[in-house]
Parts: structure tokens; C-alpha cells; sequence
């Protein structure tokens, strides 16, 4: 018995450590499946509170990080509400290879008009059921998605000036062109005038230069917002409504999407008061803008539009719309006969 | 100095260690060029008094190496390299024993035992415990390099932190003789 005590004694230290090794090792081992319903993981109450306070004060120091990331995700999700252009469009038919003469064969997805024979008949029959769903491959839209909007800061701003400016920390370098409409969460800010490689310029909708292609969202009436130099930074009028249109306090003003620099439907302000100006044609329309730009921090460039097809064919026939053209000729006559009759 | 005194001091010592490494240098902010890990926690086995018995040595470095385990739920991870680095410290202390031994108010200090002496301890205990640790993290030996990498690095890394824990906090007493 005393040589057995003083065996342990004496090699109590190895006999320790290889016990201690023994359970640690069968802990660890054992891990996924005891541990995680004993007490002794990092579930349990108190420890749990410990560390949540620990994310809670460590979050302090990474919430730059954090607004980038939810701005990024809040371009994603809001660029969703911008369908392209060409978003209902369907496909006829599908490059499916090329014959031996080296020409692309096209898969019809729809039947062709008056088959001849039966044979073609049930073939197209047969192709119909195939595709009863059009493919969305040729539809670009691929295109579209892997360019949404760019999630930019704005980094300086002017409000009282009479042709203001913002500057975003976006450039060429992040996909930023000139010429492309900016927008944020209340609505319209501008369009970009002019890049460098990491920051864009853009003018505001606060600009006397910048003329917005708008609508009347509850009946689509046409017409275009702009900010005379003189009025505040909350407002800007709204020109070319026709006398005869109904315009009501309250009304909500979108963006048409006619020039593409701007998606449809995006919010630009609501009617604040409307006058009749007894020798005019138009409607003096005050608008209360959606964003305030007093206090505008975040922003998204809307990207190129997917085509050049859309603009190089306006731009071949320059037309713009008939009633604006019309609108634009009366009221230059109008201008006209006033210089005639000041002097 | 009496025992109850000296137990305190290291109760409150432990408790200092675990919460400050758990509570502000594990995360994933304090990674090293994402390969060095920070031990942190070890300063409190690597500075035990020389004269521990070693049964409590071990019991210690399970205890802290478990702790840490349950904060990370990674079982007996930390307990296994732990208590590794606890048996392996009084052989340490025994090769590096000076020529007229150990005295009895010896400490693990810098200012008392000299560079050489804290260095090449610090250094050798701080390697085997990361070799254990990190092989036995992986489980298997099939990244031999990237392992070693992070070895290498997580080593200068707990080091260089240990020392700083060393020349801050522990007082400069006469050198021995």
C-alpha cells in the first residue's frame, strides 16, 4: 500500500497530465454531438449575455462597415423596382448551333405561321409543349443585372447657390458615366455632369440647367420638373402642363423614363399648389421635392442603359414628343410677342 | 508573502487574463495577416510562480485552457494544448535552470532573470503549445505549410504580446546577484 502511495506520488505529474490530456481530448472529440446540449458551451445564459455586450460595444467600432454593406444591399433591392426597358419582352427563337455550312440554327419557340404538311404541324406541336414558358436567355437581362445601381456618398453639396452641385466618391473607376441619372431613397437628386476616376460631379435637381422628363403618376400626363434659380431647396415647379389638365394639391410627380437617364416611376415630389396665370397656356405647378437635399447623405448612380440601340435611334430621327415640341413653339412665340410688345 | 495573499493574486490574475483575451482580443479584428491567432491567455501559465507544484500546474492550464474552450466551443481544444503547455514548462524550467539553481522569490520576470533567459523560455513553450494547438485544430497533417505559417506567425505574435505584458507590467527588481 505505501509503495503503491508513493508510486503515485511520484509520478503524479504524468499520471495527471495524461489524465487531463484523456478528457480534453474526449471533449473535443466529442464535441458536436455532447457539447452542444451540456451546460459548457457558449449558449448558456450568462455567457451568452457576456458576449452579446461584447458584439454590442465591437459593433461600435465597424458600423462604416455596416453602412456600406446595407447601402450595398439597399442598391440591390432597389434597383428591383426598376424593371429595363425591355423587361416583358419575349424571345422568337433561340441560336441553338451552327449546320455544317457553318450558318446558326434558330429554334422557333413559337409555331410558324401556316405550317404546310403534317409533319411540320406536330413538330411544332411538339416544340410548343417544349417551350410552353418563353426563355428569358436572349432577353439581356443578365446584362442589366450585373451592372445595378451604384451605391455612392455624398461628399459635398451645395443648396443655395443658384446652379448647385453635389459631389459623390464614385467615379469612372466604379462603372459612374456622365450623363447618368442619380437617385436616392426620397427620390430624384440629379444627374451626373462630369467624372474622374474616383468622384463624379453632378448637378442637382436644384440646377436652372436640369430639366427632368416627368409625369402625372395617377394619369400619366407628360411633363418636366425643373428649378428656376430663386426658389428654395424644398421645391421646384413643374412645366408644360396643359391648361385643361386636372392637377390636384396632393398629386404625385414620377419620372416618365422618356430620356433614359432616369428609370420610370421614380419619385420626384408632390404638387404644393397650382395657379392659373390668366395670359398663359401652362399651368404654374409648385412641387415639393421628395428628397431634401439639406440632409442628403446616401445616393445611387443609375447605371448605363443596356442599349445603345434606344438612343442612337432617337437621336437618328430627333423627335421629341409631339405635344412637347408643340408646347416648346407656342411658348417661344409667346416670348416673342412679349419683346415685341416692350419696347 | 503568505499563500492566501499569493492564491489570491493568481485567482484575480486568471480572471484578468480569460476576460481580457475574451473580451477584447478574440475577435476577428486582432488576426494577423489572417494567420496569426493571438494566445493571449497563456501569460498566466507562462508566468505561474517557479515553485507550482505540478499537479496544480496541470489542474490550471486545464481549467484556463477549458474556459477558453467553452467561450469558442471548440470541446477541449485549448484545455488539451494547455494542459500540454503546463507539463512541458517545468522541464523547460529545468534546462534553463541557472548555474546556482533556482532561488526561492524567482519569478518567470524579465527584469530578474534576464533577456536570454525570458526569450528563449517564452519562445520554446510559446512553439510547442502553438505546434499542438494548430495541428490539432486541423486534425490531420495534410497542410504541413500553411500550418506552419500560421505557427510561425501566431508564435511572434503571442510573443512580441507577452513581452509587452512583461515590460509593462511586472516590476523591475534587482537582477539576481
Amino acid at each position: 500500500m505505501r509503495n503503491l502511495l508513493a508510486f503515485l506520488l511520484r509520478y503524479q505529474g504524468i499520471m495527471l497530465f495524461v489524465l487531463l490530456e484523456v478528457v480534453s481530448f474526449y471533449f473535443f472529440l466529442t464535441n458536436s454531438s455532447y457539447q452542444r446540449a451540456a451546460f459548457f458551451n457558449s449558449a448558456n445564459a450568462y455567457l451568452g449575455v457576456l458576449l452579446e455586450r461584447r458584439t454590442q460595444v465591437a459593433d461600435y467600432f465597424r458600423l462604416a462597415e455596416l453602412n456600406k454593406e446595407l447601402q450595398a444591399d439597399n442598391a440591390r433591392l432597389r434597383y428591383q423596382l426598376y424593371p429595363p426597358d425591355y423587361s416583358r419582352r419575349e424571345a422568337d427563337s433561340l441560336p441553338v448551333g451552327r449546320d455544317t455550312l457553318g450558318r446558326i440554327v434558330y429554334r422557333h419557340l413559337r409555331p410558324l405561321p401556316a405550317p404546310t404538311g403534317s409533319k411540320s404541324l406536330t413538330l411544332n406541336s411538339q416544340l410548343l409543349t417544349l417551350n410552353s414558358k418563353p426563355d428569358t436567355l436572349l432577353l439581356g437581362n443578365t446584362r442589366q443585372a450585373s451592372r445595378p445601381l451604384v451605391a455612392a456618398r455624398v461628399i459635398n453639396n451645395s443648396l443655395r447657390e443658384v446652379d448647385n452641385y453635389l459631389t459623390l466618391n464614385v467615379g469612372s473607376a466604379d462603372g459612374v458615366q456622365p450623363d447618368r441619372g442619380v437617385i436616392s431613397a426620397g427620390g430624384v437628386v440629379g444627374k451626373v455632369q462630369a467624372v474622374s476616376q474616383h468622384y463624379a460631379r453632378v448637378t442637382s435637381v436644384l440646377h436652372s440647367k436640369l430639366q427632368i422628363a416627368a409625369q402625372l403618376k395617377r394619369d400619366g400626363t407628360i411633363c418636366s420638373v425643373k428649378w428656376p434659380e430663386g426658389l428654395d431647396f424644398a421645391h421646384a415647379l413643374v412645366d408644360q402642363v396643359q391648361r385643361q389638365t386636372r392637377v390636384l394639391r396632393g398629386d404625385t410627380i414620377v419620372t416618365s423614363g422618356y430620356n433614359a437617364v432616369f428609370p420610370p416611376g421614380v419619385f420626384i415630389g408632390t404638387v404644393e399648389s397650382v395657379t392659373t396665370e390668366p395670359n398663359k397656356d401652362f399651368l404654374t405647378v409648385k412641387l415639393r421635392l421628395g428628397v431634401d437635399f439639406s440632409r442628403l447623405t446616401y445616393v445611387y448612380v443609375v447605371p448605363a442603359p443596356p442599349s445603345i440601340e434606344r438612343d442612337s435611334l432617337e437621336q437618328h430621327t430627333s423627335e421629341l414628343p409631339a405635344s412637347i415640341k408643340a408646347a416648346q413653339a407656342k411658348a417661344a412665340k409667346e416670348e416673342a410677342a412679349k419683346k415685341e410688345k416692350k419696347p | 508573502m503568505s499563500l492566501a495573499w499569493t492564491i489570491g493574486r493568481q485567482v484575480l490574475l486568471f480572471a484578468l487574463y480569460v476576460s481580457v483575451y475574451v473580451l477584447l482580443l478574440d475577435n476577428g479584428s486582432v488576426v494577423l495577416f489572417d494567420l496569426g491567432w493571438n494566445f493571449f491567455y497563456l501569460g498566466f501559465l507562462l508566468f505561474l510562480p517557479i515553485s507550482t507544484p505540478v499537479a496544480l500546474q496541470l489542474l490550471l492550464g486545464f481549467v484556463l485552457g477549458f474556459s477558453v474552450d467553452i467561450v469558442h466551443d471548440t470541446g477541449g481544444l485549448h484545455a488539451a494544448a494547455a494542459v500540454l503547455l503546463a507539463y512541458l514548462r517545468p522541464w523547460v524550467l529545468r534546462l534553463l535552470t541557472p548555474r546556482d539553481g533556482y532561488d526561492a522569490q524567482d519569478t518567470v520576470n524579465i527584469h530578474q532573470m534576464g533577456w536570454q533567459w525570458f526569450l528563449v523560455y517564452l519562445g520554446v513553450l510559446v512553439t510547442l503549445h502553438h505546434l499542438a494547438f494548430f495541428f490539432l485544430e486541423l486534425g490531420s497533417l495534410q497542410h504541413p505549410l500553411l500550418t506552419l505559417s500560421r505557427v510561425g506567425v501566431s508564435v511572434l505574435y503571442t510573443s512580441v504580446v507577452l513581452l509587452i505584458v512583461q515590460l509593462l507590467l511586472f516590476p523591475v527588481r534587482r537582477g539576481r546577484g
